[in-house]
């Protein structure tokens, strides 16, 4: 069953008019409060001058005329399509066209043997990968953890290499620096047989997180956006404010802010390279009053990234974001309703590309195997109620209830037969409807044991490489691989 | 006897204005500056400390309580002696090379300042080489390393190991803390002491003075 692109656009959270009094309210803020910017910017902010906004360079405050966002912003293509290597999971983004997958920079993983958290490697990012890989719901494969075992100066080459080795699904990840970056474009076109065909066919994509917020330019990260902009290698814009800290406390302003971050990120990127593709990556959160910490499972989270999508729809831009996080630390019962509701309401707002939606706990420190198992789940469940009830001819079965008649059954019915394996959801099977003393028969586990086992089963499958031999051997001459 | 209850209750409940009234009232009454400080003020930030460790009070009332106790102080200061203004220890705190986090690290060092600890913040994205030569020029007793990210957590270990080798490590005491970072990593890396929370950074930087 591949539910892959249906349409949300069901949850607006936004009225109209609310998605218009926001928008204004973020175009005032460029305008009026403007935004800073770390040094190290010289160049990105002359762009910025000589396209007409005004530089205040002893206060650092730069800010953007509506006039000049708005022309900007319209630049930006309306869909981005994410290409995969397998055939099976090009993402198109646009409209409110849903697609799930998974997320993050988790140090943690629960050790499948030992259920312990233990430090995450390269090797947890690589059978990640082959899990994900086979877990067909969910979409695309965003790096989820950090190779802790590594020097960091390995990370960008090897995260990728891992990714890619691992799975056909589209690959993201992020790069410490722009040397990084062309690193990771020149291994990715090695793959692709050049980099013109890397370019027709994106099968990476890069994150930034080029704002601080609130409305603040980080250097590093803005000047690797750019970078990627230039090389027109899509990128997610991300910014990731909490309210009560980072952004206002309610969640209008919060949506306010990180809409005015965005246009802003939109504008310096459409100004570097016009009609570069790239992904609106606004990601409403929460702050915990009592710890500062982040949260990831409140249901509010839910609302906001729905809502983020309806204003990301509004100026035609197509949306990266974050639901499915949970601040549970196993995979327990508060997971899951943490992650099902966020993560429905995510897939109802209609987001584009909805990633820490599988295999994340504790906010989004630690991953486990049996929780992408889970979220797969979750995930075929959200994109089923995306599909909705067909009330056509076949589906209204008039000729069946007529044929059955009253006092009959449906069970042997050819409708039956036709409709059984696709009328309703069918999941990976770690979903338990079996009666109790057959429950008990088979040890009585519990979903966490469940989905330990569907994973295991998974990981011990034979390894594939969708990397071609000869151009593993010719990467491996050129960069220093360490898996 | 002043009754300093009065004053830590104030404090707890952010109620700057009575704060402020109560610390004039009792020097009226011939307090010394340096017992209303410690009896009333410190104590009542050492409450405030220990309810937002047990997660019993919102951050931003913390600061609140915080922000009071500054102005305060700001009474006090000019009647403080020299044996009551000399403070408990100095405290070099920053973010790690390569990390722009800093609302964490600024709530630790507030917590510090409001325990009475002589608090030197460098800021974010701090090099090691910062930390030593300012752990040379303010004469630190300890030095307090914040990371937010996973990728710069590495840096806290160059940062110590720089500390090492600039022959100062036997000099300082150092603490590690930020969301990713446990107890397990600050003793992987030789840290003296890791926090998970602000509250109990302050409590641990006091006993290990």
């Amino acid at each position: 069953m591949n539910l892959k692109g249906l349409s949300g656009g069901l949850y607006r959270p936004l009225s109209e008019k609310d998605i218009e009094t926001v928008h204004e309210a973020s175009l005032t803020i460029l305008e009026k409060t403007g935004i800073t910017y770390e040094s190290g910017l010289d160049a990105t902010l002359e762009m910025l001058e000589q396209a007409g906004a005004i530089i205040d360079r002893d206060n650092g405050r730069v800010r953007l005329p509506r006039k000049l966002v708005t022309e900007q912003v319209a630049r930006a293509p309306e869909q981005v399509i994410l290409y995969s290597r397998d055939g099976k999971n090009d993402l198109d983004l646009t409209e409110h066209k849903v697609h799930m997958g998974t997320g993050g920079a988790a140090i943690k993983i629960l050790d499948l043997e030992t259920g312990e958290a233990r430090s995450t490697t390269l090797n947890d990012l690589y059978q990640l990968g082959r899990l994900v890989d086979n877990l067909d719901h969910i979409h695309f494969f965003l790096r989820p953890c950090i190779p802790t075992d590594i020097q960091e100066s390995e990370y960008d080459i090897n995260m990728y290499y891992a990714c890619l080795k691992a799975t056909g699904k589209h690959v993201m990840s992020g790069v410490n620096d722009e040397a990084g970056l062309h690193k990771v474009i020149d291994l990715a076109a090695m793959i692709a047989g050049g980099s013109d065909q890397l370019q027709a066919r994106p099968f990476i994509s890069v994150i930034t997180s080029f704002a601080i917020s609130p409305l603040k330019l980080c250097t590093q990260s803005t000047l690797i956006m750019q970078e990627a902009i230039r090389n027109r290698i899509p990128v997610a814009l991300s910014a990731a404010p909490m309210s009560g800290s980072t952004s206002p406390m309610t969640m209008a302003g919060t949506l306010a802010q990180l809409h005015a971050e965005q246009l802003a990120g939109i504008t310096i990127c459409q100004l570097t390279n016009p009609g570069a593709p790239l992904l609106y990556g606004g990601i409403p959160g929460m702050a915990n009053l009592k710890t500062m910490g982040y949260l990831g499972g409140g249901v509010e989270c839910g609302m906001m990234n729905a809502a983020i999508h309806q204003l990301a729809n509004h100026i035609k831009v197509p949306n990266y974001n974050s639901s499915g996080l949970s601040d549970a630390k196993v995979p327990d019962a508060q997971a899951g309703w943490e992650k099902a509701f966020t993560a429905l309401l995510a897939a109802m707002g209609g987001s584009n590309y909805v990633h820490h939606t599988a295999g994340m706990l504790e906010s989004m420190l630690t991953v486990a195997c049996e929780q992408y198992v889970i979220d797969d789940e979750i995930i075929g469940m959200c994109y089923k109620v995306l599909k909705g009830i067909e009330v056509d001819a076949d589906h209204l079965a008039m000729e069946v209830i007529d044929s059955v008649g009253p006092g009959g059954n449906y069970m042997i019915a050819p409708h039956t037969m036709a409709h059984m394996r696709s009328e309703y959801f069918n999941g990976n099977g770690i979903t338990d409807r079996k009666s109790r003393e057959k429950w008990e028969k088979d040890g009585a586990l519990d979903t966490r044991t469940r989905g330990r086992e569907i994973a295991r089963k998974i990981l011990a499958g034979e390894e594939k490489s969708y990397i071609p031999p000869e151009i593993d051997q010719a990467i491996r001459e050129k960069f220093n691989i360490l898996l | 006897m002043f009754d300093y209850q009065s004053i830590i209750n104030a404090l707890i409940e952010c109620d700057q204005a009575k704060v402020i009234g109560l610390v004039k009232e009792a020097l009226d009454q011939g307090e010394p500056a340096g017992t209303v400080l410690n009896h009333g003020l410190i104590a009542g930030m050492d409450i405030v400390g220990e309810r937002m460790e047990n997660e019993e009070m919102f951050i931003p009332e913390v600061l609140m309580a915080a922000q009071t106790m500054g102005a305060a102080v700001e009474i006090l200061k000019p009647l403080l002696g020299e044996d009551d203004s000399a403070a408990k220890g100095k405290v070099i705190i920053g973010t790690v090379k390569g990390d722009l986090h800093d609302i964490g690290k600024n709530l630790v060092a507030m917590m510090l300042e409001s325990a009475g600890l002589e608090v030197h913040n460098l800021g974010v994205d701090i090099a090691p080489e910062q930390f030593v030569a300012e752990i040379q020029a303010k004469d630190a007793d300890m030095i307090c390393l914040s990371a937010l990210l996973t990728t710069t957590m590495p840096m806290m270990k160059q940062t110590i190991d720089a500390i090492s080798e600039a022959g100062l490590r036997d000099r300082v005491k150092i603490m590690v803390g930020g969301a990713p970072v446990t107890q397990e990593f600050a003793d992987q890396i030789g840290a003296d002491g890791y926090a998970a929370d602000a509250g109990s950074a302050a409590k641990m930087v006091k006993a290990m003075m």
